[in-house]
């Protein structure tokens, strides 16, 4: 017992760091910034759950909420959980110190799926918490065991989609193992396993409707829909102690059992992933591609070849960007249904049929925004250098550079994939020739503010030493900060431009927002290539 | 010539690098020692631009490497202690990589990648990427990068280590070769007797303090190098 303390202490040390507010810097505001954001998201969500909460009242309904958001919050889980976990317990940097030491091969993959647990813990109570708390203002007979339940929850909502993602990262890797080819392999499985979810969790009315036929009662619909969430309804309206142990055994036991079943193989599968083939072609000196290129081209050059070795960034950056294309195919092909939804007071905003007509522009502009805010690609460009900074900075380039290179790279990206999902829009919503040109200035404008912003971020909030790229891409605090950041500025520029339709012309609202957006992306490159590059120049991996 | 004029180094409280100064002239192998934690990779990186330091000053060829990084940065190559490396890359792609980086003319990167990558018996790897390589391949591979771009100023922290021994006496043949054109070759080690043949000149660091710095003929005299070492190692 205590050599497994000592080792969960070992390997979470390194993680945890990032929660440790350094005092010494400087700057303080740096220091706490991620603790605010955290708290004033929680506070946001509490606010939200109180409306609801407050609308649900005149019902009795409100123990629904807590179900709906462990069902919510358990599904964004499995989804970051499916391609998140087959980079977090695969191929990690400290495999061979720990498969050397005298150690059980189990106890390394509990250790693995142990950290995935944490972060996943951390994520969820940031949603989790905000609802609870809300729920003591508003629930019937609050007691001490409402506290039980919530925290019982908030301990073991997280194993079930870990568990489910980690089978499914497994089978991934086994794969993928025996193709050349391995990150591609991957990476198209995850993004259609994760596509896949997607579209059944859109179109469940048939198993939805057969759920409820069946059902006795809300309790047992919910629990039919997803076990725990039924469980955390039922022990809030009705608590008994034998249904909280029950549930508590059941999650040990599946955890136990995953983690005997998922270690006959996960050894094996390392091993597998780790095999390089070497290539049988070239051996011949002469045959080698040396070619010079100036120092810029070289630089995305290898920020690009980076992007595509990691699976688990592409997918991260890729999906929103999928998602984009996929919302361009079924705008175009379903324009009128989807025209008539807004249109509807019932199912949809109930806007006017003129004011889409005229503004339709307005809508792919903020269809625009989503995507690139969503796509943060920057956010971990410096800290997936790890050790290799110290290259970097021995070599014979400025700073700003090395900084541009990481902003160029993630622009040639995701510009084509804007450029042509807004010809086919223009082209479909027949959209004039003014507003499309402008839309497509936009769509080099935007991301490049939501890469800029990233990069930023990283500067400020950079880890070096990982074991493995999903903690940088998905887990560290920079990627959260960028995150949240983008989601904000999202909804800035939604409430922006709404307040704007109707009052002024579409092409009027394009132009102001392109000067705001030459303005914002003007005054970050200054930021990047000024200060930006003094901060990276005091980047030390150690 | 590198001349290092007065340069602290301190990691918080802790003085990493106290107050030293010493040149390395053209033409010079000069070998850097010093126990475990001396303070010898501190100096390195700071000396190739990778670290700032808190005080002193370092001239590359009577350039600062605070004020001109840039300038100072091209005349030299670094070879870190372990062989970090874009392990995606393929050996190929990463010489040619550093080679864009030093704006090296194709002709001469070509003529000094066959080369080298010949020496090291490296040719029909190259096309490989580099996380398929063992330790002594992978430091191979950073070699002929620093090599294939003409550096006037060679550093390396710990060149040796995982490498084969013809790797080893092959580094050693080219070292020499270098010196005849009178380049600079500043490196640190912990096998002596390799760098009492090989050097002309030699530093001793010990806490971050230099306690010895000279030709090799003046720092041993008529003892072996690891002799003087380790009489200034129980000199506590």
């Amino acid at each position: 017992m205590r050599r497994l303390y000592s080792l969960i202490k070992a390997c979470l040390t390194n993680d945890m760091s990032i929660f440790k507010i350094n005092t010494k810097k400087k700057n303080k505001f740096s220091s706490l910034a991620p603790i605010l954001i955290s708290l004033y998201l929680m506070f946001m969500i509490w606010c939200s759950a109180n409306t609801i909460f407050e609308k649900l009242k005149p019902f009795n309904l409100q123990y629904i909420v807590l179900s709906l958001s462990i069902i919510s919050i358990s599904a964004m889980t499995l989804i970051e959980g499916v391609y998140k976990s087959s980079a977090l317990i695969f191929n990690c940097k400290d495999d061979i110190l720990l498969l050397s030491l005298p150690i059980k091969k189990r106890t390394i993959l509990f250790i693995r799926i142990l950290k995935f647990y944490i972060f996943e813990f951390l994520f969820n109570s940031m949603f989790l918490l905000p609802f609870m708390i809300a729920y003591i203002r508003w629930g019937l007979n609050i007691t001490w065991t409402y506290y039980l339940t919530c925290f019982t929850m908030l301990l073991l909502s997280p194993i079930i989609p870990i568990i489910v993602s980690c089978i499914i990262g497994i089978i991934i890797a086994n794969i993928s193992s025996y193709f050349k080819y391995k990150n591609l392999v991957q990476i198209i499985i995850s993004m259609s396993l994760i596509l896949g979810i997607l579209f059944l969790s859109f179109n469940s009315e048939t198993i939805l409707n057969y759920i409820i036929k069946n059902a006795t009662n809300i309790n047992d619909l919910i629990t039919k829909i997803y076990y725990p969430a039924g469980v955390f309804s039922s022990l809030v309206t009705n608590f008994k102690i034998s249904e909280l142990l029950l549930f508590i055994l059941i999650n040990i036991i599946t955890f136990i059992i995953s983690l005997f079943i998922l270690s006959k193989f996960y050894f094996k599968i390392n091993s597998r992933l780790k095999n390089v083939i070497v290539s049988k072609k070239n051996k011949n000196i002469k045959s080698l591609n040396i070619e010079k290129k100036s120092q810029t081209r070289a630089l995305i050059k290898k920020e690009l070849n980076t992007f595509f070795s990691t699976p688990v960034f592409i997918i991260n950056a890729g999906f929103a960007l999928v998602l984009f294309l996929i919302l361009v195919v079924i705008i175009s092909l379903k324009s009128d249904y989807i025209i008539n939804l807004l249109v509807d007071k019932n199912t949809g905003l109930g806007i006017s049929k003129n004011i889409i007509n005229n503004n339709i522009s307005i809508f792919v502009y903020i269809l625009i925004s989503l995507t690139a805010y969503m796509t943060s690609i920057t956010n971990s460009s410096i800290s997936l250098e790890g050790k290799n900074i110290q290259i970097i900075k021995s070599l014979p380039i400025k700073s700003k550079t090395i900084l541009q290179s990481k902003i160029l790279a993630p622009l040639i990206i995701t510009t084509p994939i804007f450029i042509i999902g807004d010809l086919i829009l223009i082209i479909k919503l027949k959209i004039k020739i003014l507003e499309a040109i402008l839309l497509l200035i936009l769509s080099i404008l935007i991301p490049l503010v939501s890469h800029y912003i990233g990069l930023i971020v990283n500067l400020k909030y950079p880890k070096f030493d990982w074991e493995n790229t999903s903690e940088v891409v998905k887990q560290s605090m920079s990627s959260f900060i960028a995150v949240t950041i983008g989601m904000v500025l999202f909804i800035i520029s939604y409430i922006t431009i709404t307040k704007f339709i109707g009052h002024i012309s579409s092409i009027s609202i394009l132009i102001i927002s392109i000067i705001a957006y030459i303005i914002i992306d003007i005054m970050l490159h200054i930021y990047i290539v000024t200060r930006g590059s003094k901060i990276f120049n005091k980047l030390n991996s150690y | 010539m590198i001349e290092i004029k007065n340069v602290t180094k301190k990691y918080g409280n802790k003085i990493a690098v106290n107050n030293v100064s010493f040149n390395v002239n053209d033409g010079d192998i000069f070998a850097f020692i010093g126990h475990n934690g001396a303070g010898k990779t501190t100096l390195i990186k700071s000396i190739v631009g990778i670290h700032d330091f808190d005080s002193g000053e370092i001239l590359i060829n009577g350039k600062s490497i605070i004020k001109e990084p840039e300038e100072c940065k091209k005349i030299m190559a670094f070879v870190p202690d372990n062989p970090v490396t874009y392990e995606h890359m393929k050996a190929i792609d990463y010489i040619n990589f550093i080679c864009d980086m030093y704006e090296t003319d194709t002709k001469i990167r070509e003529e000094n990648i066959k080369k080298y990558a010949k020496i090291f018996e490296m040719e029909d790897k190259l096309n490989d990427t580099i996380d398929s390589y063992s330790h002594g391949m992978k430091q191979k591979v950073v070699l002929i990068a620093a090599l294939a771009h003409n550096p006037q100023i060679l550093i390396m922290d710990e060149p040796f280590v995982g490498l084969d021994p013809k790797a080893v006496f092959d580094v050693k043949k080219i070292l020499n070769e270098m010196v005849k054109d009178n380049k600079i070759i500043f490196y640190s080690t912990h096998i002596l007797d390799v760098a009492e043949k090989l050097c002309s000149r030699v530093a001793i660091i010990k806490d971050g303090n230099l306690v010895k710095s000279g030709s090799m003929k003046e720092i041993k005299g008529d003892k072996s190098l690891e002799k003087v070492f380790m009489e200034l190692e129980e000199d506590k």
